[in-house]
């Protein structure tokens, strides 16, 4: 009986905030578990990364001088278009299969949900971006393991990952949705894309730190800014 | 030097371009208006054919 | 149906009014300026439409907010009368900036971060348009549409701040990237009210448009109830 008790009482009144933890952990985890058993998502958006630099090669005829300046350019919309696949096959999953419906049902705070699918596309896309950096070295002899690389890489997702979970939530639930992401997202994270293009071909050049450095604040600035309100506009976009 | 006062004396020649461009800025207002105007012409009628189904419905 | 207000009647009189004086300012009032000659009156036009856009888009983001802490349809239909609005005059800004540059700067169009950023921003509230088509739910579309324009709103200072420092950082291509550089003038008192005068008369047009949209938006919002109620 006592032990009873104590059970529900530590059921309706949990230590809050190490449950928000374990909720995300929850949902990422469990998207980790799903892609692992079916590797359907990291397969798909890495061969299509291999597809837009191939077709990148062909329409931009990457001789080594060219290559010098428009290599920030290709890795950044592979990653864009990459990252709108995963993105959507995401969020997508999770309405067909109704699994949204479950989740929301499970008594955590929203935003729980929407940080554990934010981290689960993190990584994700970390994961295609880990595979395709090598290859992409490899193809076209140009170096692209740069510590500054690597941060701008990471910043960038960041803020392409914050606003794009966010607006998937809100594409897959239209009519529209297989068109509709793309459109919303990518006016949205121009700021990121541009920011990121600039830092990533400046630590390529080898530009001093001075030049690079504004570009890296915008990123954080916008990281900021957009997880935040993504944070604080979730509830609205998944309430029923 | 020369060019400079060539310039005040006389302003370049665009009156085409500025017909043009309030052309542009009238048509468009004045389209945008029509088409609010047939919009609200068309709710009309539908919210009347809706009011008219209910009373008769009653 | 709520008849129109009397009030709104006079609004549209007003509005009428100004306008016209405003055109008349522009063509005969406003000196012809030294060095561009007759293109630069479109600059009083399109500076008004430019600045009716983004005050649409400014009335959204805040209808967005109001819609999402209180819940009420009446600021979504004040959201969206807003954007429609802006959508259009922005439109227009950019045409009209467009044609005004072809002789002065020698282009149609420039990178330029206005420029740039103009176009962007008409891309984004597009989009906002699109997202309220592709859902039936009415109370679902208000929410999004509230989340979007918010989204919206914020991104484009960063938008602008980004596309200045790289045309900053990198050098200027075709016909001067700044304005103020190329083509800029200074403006006489007489030009000076006319722009100010301008900028008056369509501000006074926007709140009367927009009036009669949220009336518009009101009627369709019924329309689409009583439609619900009939296929139930």
């Amino acid at each position: 009986m006592s032990d009873n008790l104590r059970d529900s009482y530590q059921v309706t009144n949990p230590r809050p905030l190490t449950n928000f933890f374990h909720a995300v952990w929850a949902v990422v985890w469990k998207d980790i578990s799903a892609e692992l058993r079916s590797r359907e998502l990291i397969s798909a958006m890495f061969v299509f990364s291999l597809l837009v630099i191939l077709i990148f090669n062909f329409a931009l005829e990457l001789d080594a001088r060219a290559r010098e300046n428009v290599t920030a350019g290709v890795i950044w919309v592979t990653f864009a278009f990459a990252g709108t696949l995963g993105l959507n096959r995401s969020m997508s999953m999770e309405k067909d299969r109704g699994c949204l419906d479950g989740l929301l049902l499970a008594p955590v705070d929203r935003s729980a949900i929407y940080f554990g699918k934010a981290i689960g596309n993190l990584i994700f896309m970390f994961l295609v971006e880990i595979i395709v950096l090598p290859i992409y070295t490899v193809l076209y002899n140009v170096n692209l393991f740069v510590p500054g690389l690597i941060i701008t890489i990471i910043l960038g997702s960041l803020g392409y990952v914050a606003v794009g979970t966010l607006l998937s939530t809100m594409a897959i639930q239209a009519r529209t949705r297989d068109i509709l992401l793309p459109i919303l997202l990518f006016p949205l994270v121009i700021p990121v894309l541009l920011a990121a293009v600039k830092a990533s071909s400046g630590f390529l050049q080898g530009v001093s730190y001075d030049e690079i450095s504004p570009w890296l604040n915008i990123l954080i600035v916008y990281d900021v800014i957009f997880t935040a309100i993504a944070y604080m506009v979730f509830d609205y976009v998944v309430e029923e | 030097m020369l060019f400079f006062i060539y310039l005040q004396q006389a302003p370049a020649e665009t009156t085409k371009y500025m017909i043009a461009g309030y052309a542009v800025i009238f048509m468009i207002i004045f389209l945008y208006l029509v088409s609010m105007y047939i919009r609200f012409r068309n709710m009309k009628r539908a919210y009347k054919m809706f009011m008219d189904l209910d009373t008769d419905t009653e | 149906m709520i008849p129109k207000p009397r009030l709104l009647i006079g609004l549209d009189f007003v509005t009428a009014f100004l306008f016209v004086v405003a055109v008349v300012m522009v063509f005969f009032y406003a000196p012809l300026e030294a060095v561009m000659g007759q293109v630069q009156r479109v600059f009083y036009f399109h500076v008004s439409t430019a600045w009716v856009g983004m005050l649409g888009f400014l009335v959204a983001a805040i209808a967005g907010i109001v819609y999402l802490t209180k819940g009420e349809e009446k600021w979504d239909i004040v959201g969206v009368a807003a954007i429609e609005i802006s959508l259009v005059f922005f439109f227009v800004a950019i045409i009209s900036g467009s044609i005004w540059a072809r002789p002065i700067w020698n282009t149609w169009w420039t990178w330029d971060p206005r420029l740039t950023t103009a176009a962007i921003v008409e891309l984004i509230y597009a989009a906002y348009m699109m997202l309220r088509q592709g859902i039936e739910d009415p109370d679902r579309r208000a929410r999004f549409g509230a989340v979007y324009a918010i989204l919206g709103f914020l991104s484009v200072p960063l938008t602008f701040i980004s596309i200045r420092l790289l045309r900053t950082i990198h050098p200027v291509v075709v016909g001067g990237g700044n304005p103020t550089a190329a083509g800029g003038f200074d403006m006489s008192s007489k030009m000076l009210q006319t722009f100010f005068f301008s900028l008056f008369a369509f501000s006074v047009l926007f709140i009367d448009l927009l009036w009669h949209r949220i009336r518009l938006g009101t009627l369709a919002h019924k329309v689409e109830q009583l439609r619900m109620k009939d296929i139930d």
